[in-house]
């Protein structure tokens, strides 16, 4: 079946959209405008975001990449199922395309769902090369809406990538300006005694982690759509109609809350697969994740859709309203988080066996000798913004019991969690996996350097997969900080204790001080990345090269 | 505060209770809302209804006022399913339970866990699905309801477990007065 030449008539809400099959993208320099200030950046066709690809399920799409940059560039379908030469990542896929010339991608969309494309070449994502992926099922949704915007979520930063990493690499805490100050260490001295609070503190010290170290990366203006809080993205909606808002985290590094103050949100998607709906206040979005949800406001008002960053320093706002011009309230920023001791957990258990892992290069290995006597059921008290969150510890098992990121709905209802997440139809058999792979997310935060087991991606062999069997990676998160895990090419099935109804994910998030699962069907033959999706993360290192051996051609890499 | 929601906030933990307000068996108050049950030998005609992941085929049904309608049901998905005749707010009264249902474990994807729903819950309640408004289908499943249409407006056939109404599997009952 050839679409290729079927016009846009399905997409005439679209105007981005010329036909079906074949696109055009050039790769330009753009100046990027978040209403709080004016930065040149990368963009596709003129824009940062680029445009919304509205692909068909079961056609073939040929897509001409131009680059008008004076350097290498690069295009990967995220999420997209196709052959490993036309996934986009320089150095493992294909050379990448150099400046002046047009490469040509063509593959079959052989899924559908909301996906979004990104450069994989140096830090032109985070400079504003991204737009967003939409492909229209083959047979009906197993939902019903009457309209439907993107919400593409990016960390707009002054600074450009390279200079950011420059910087982190210099001072990794340069972008934060959440760290704990004297005053602080003596109003917690005051409530929890003297000794408590120089042994915390002593133990972060040795832990090369900054307590406040939930975000990296500060000092962003959140995105949405390309607009600024001020600029304030708008989407019309008439009062009773069912909305899919299709949200996409283009973030270089930010995790964001997302809530629609006044409405409940359905969720029907999970990264491009449909989910068992489940109905929310708020959910987390990882970065390189996307939720599909569906909202009806049944009133002609002014409704906020508000994205406040996990680590609370930034936030993007946009409207959904009747009319344009309309707003509701933006809500204020709460408080920051704070990471706990539980949230060292992964560390903390190294510290008495291998530090390989998370440690430090300088010989000093030793931990204070109490820290195995330490309390865990009184580590609460030594942060207060996590103090009301405890009381729901056991809420979500993807985070360490007294995690200082547990999320709440801010009105005290439903926050999704994976655990929440189930496959609507199962994509794969159920079966035993093959073998299991333990993956150690390791780093040290005071060097910026982050890795694999500890080995950072230029030192590191590639991990290899036999085509045919089933793989189950095993996450260890011994660093302080949230990972969204991508592996390209092949589905990451999440295991949330659900078995044959496990959803289908391609980024999978992993948070500090906890093991996550995830197995993958090895069906696609070729090379592959697999990384950190924090954008400074996996240029530090924690990326790996994957190659599938054998299959259908024997043409594994 | 109308009865039904009194009693849905009352006997939350009942869904036979509340859906048999739904339902209005005997209770003159709510004839108005959706129609009562009916007999098989009254009814006009078939429809036949088809349920999938999640939704409803047709996702329209026309009546007339006074109307009985034999409706066969078939779940064709592969999760539990729903099809219940309400009003949008008798629906949402009843999504409270299903949410319960769920959280109960009696609800699990595919299948219902039918001691679960048949333990005695206290105060003569329990999580039976058993009101002439609705049936509960796991998949393959098929079963008949007899309705006598009222003519009011507004009436809705819903899934309620949970999330699926909201995703959209839901259909109008349209009351064609005229011919």
């Amino acid at each position: 079946m050839n679409r290729r030449l079927v016009a846009g008539f399905l997409f005439s809400l679209l105007p981005a959209l010329v036909t079906a099959g074949e696109y055009d993208l050039t790769v330009d320099r753009v100046d990027i405008d978040t209403g709080e200030f004016v930065k040149q950046g990368i963009g596709y066709n003129g824009a940062s975001p680029g445009p919304v690809l509205r692909f068909k399920e079961g056609e073939t799409v040929r897509i001409n990449v131009t680059n008008n940059l004076d350097e290498v560039t690069s295009i990967h379908w995220h999420g997209l199922i196709l052959p490993f030469e036309q996934d986009g990542v320089p150095g493992i896929s294909f050379p990448g395309i150099r400046p002046g010339d047009t490469f040509t991608y063509e593959f079959p969309i052989v899924q559908a769902g909301t996906y979004w494309f990104h450069s994989h070449s140096g830090f032109q994502e985070p400079d504003g090369a991204y737009g967003a992926i939409v492909i229209e099922p083959e047979g009906r949704e197993p939902f019903r809406y009457d309209r439907e915007y993107v919400i593409q979520l990016t960390d707009k930063h002054p600074h450009s990538g390279d200079r950011i990493m420059r910087n982190l690499k210099m001072m990794p805490d340069y972008y934060n300006r959440q760290q704990q100050t004297v005053g602080e260490f003596f109003s917690d001295a005051s409530e929890q005694g003297l000794l408590t609070t120089l042994r915390d503190r002593m133990a972060w010290g040795n832990m090369r982690m900054m307590k406040a170290d939930v975000e990296d990366l500060q000092g962003f203006t959140g995105l949405i759509n390309g607009k600024g809080p001020e600029q304030n993205w708008t989407g019309l909606f008439e009062a009773g109609e069912r909305i899919r808002l299709r949200f996409i985290n283009s973030s270089a590094m930010t995790y964001f809350d997302v809530r629609i103050p006044g409405l409940n949100m359905t969720v029907v998607q999970a990264d491009g697969n449909n989910v068992q709906p489940v109905t929310v206040d708020e959910f987390r979005i990882g970065v390189a994740e996307t939720y599909d949800v569906i909202v009806r406001p049944k009133d002609a008002e002014a409704y906020t859709i508000f994205a406040e960053s996990m680590g609370r320093s930034g936030y993007a706002r946009a409207t959904l309203a009747p009319e344009n011009g309309m707003e509701a309230p933006v809500p204020a920023l709460r408080e920051p988080s704070r990471l706990t001791m539980a949230d060292m957990g992964g560390a903390h258990d190294r510290a008495h066996g291998d530090m390989a892992g998370m440690n430090h290069g300088d010989g000093d290995n030793s931990m204070p000798s109490d820290m195995s006597g330490m309390d865990h059921s009184g580590m609460a008290g030594m942060d207060h913004g996590a103090m009301a969150r405890d009381q729901s510890a056991e809420g979500d098992p993807f985070y360490a019991k007294g995690s200082g990121l547990l999320p709440e709905a801010a009105n005290g209802g439903k926050f999704l969690s994976y655990a929440d997440l189930k496959a609507q139809k199962p994509l794969y058999e159920n079966r035993a996996p093959t073998r299991e792979i333990e993956l150690r997310l390791t780093g040290n935060m005071e060097r910026y350097t982050w890795s694999i087991n500890g080995v950072k991606y230029e030192d590191a062999d590639p991990i290899r997969l036999q085509y045919g069997e089933r793989v189950r990676f095993k996450f260890v998160n011994e660093t302080m900080m949230t990972h969204p895990m991508h592996l390209h090419g092949m589905w990451s099935i999440l295991d949330v204790g659900a078995g044959e109804w496990n959803p289908v994910k391609h980024t999978v998030s992993v948070q500090p001080g906890t093991t996550v699962f995830m197995e993958t069907e090895v069906d696609a033959t070729g090379q592959w990345a697999f990384h950190c999706h924090l954008s400074y993360h996996a240029a530090a290192g924690m990326f790996r090269k994957v190659i599938v051996e054998g299959g259908p051609e024997g043409s594994g890499a | 505060m109308n009865a039904s929601k009194t009693l849905a906030a009352m006997a939350i933990l009942s869904v036979s209770a509340t859906a048999g307000a739904a339902g209005n068996h005997g209770n003159g108050h709510h004839t108005a809302n959706s129609g009562e049950a009916g007999k098989a030998s009254e009814a006009s005609r078939t429809v036949t209804v088809e349920m999938y992941d999640n939704y409803y085929e047709p996702e329209s049904i026309s009546v007339k006022p006074g109307e009985t309608v034999r409706f066969v049901v078939e779940n064709k998905g592969n999760l539990v399913h729903e099809f219940n005749i309400g009003t949008p707010g008798m629906h949402e009264a009843h999504q409270k339970e299903m949410q319960m249902m769920v959280e109960h474990g009696v609800i699990q994807g595919g299948t219902l866990n039918h001691d679960m729903m048949n333990m005695e819950m206290g105060n003569g309640h329990s999580m039976k699905h058993d009101d002439p408004n609705s049936v509960l289908l796991e998949p393959g499943q098929r079963e008949e309801i007899v309705w006598t249409f009222s003519g009011a407006n507004a009436i809705e056939f819903a899934c309620n477990v949970p999330g699926h109404y909201q995703a959209g599997m839901y259909g109008d009952i349209e009351i064609n007065k005229g011919d």
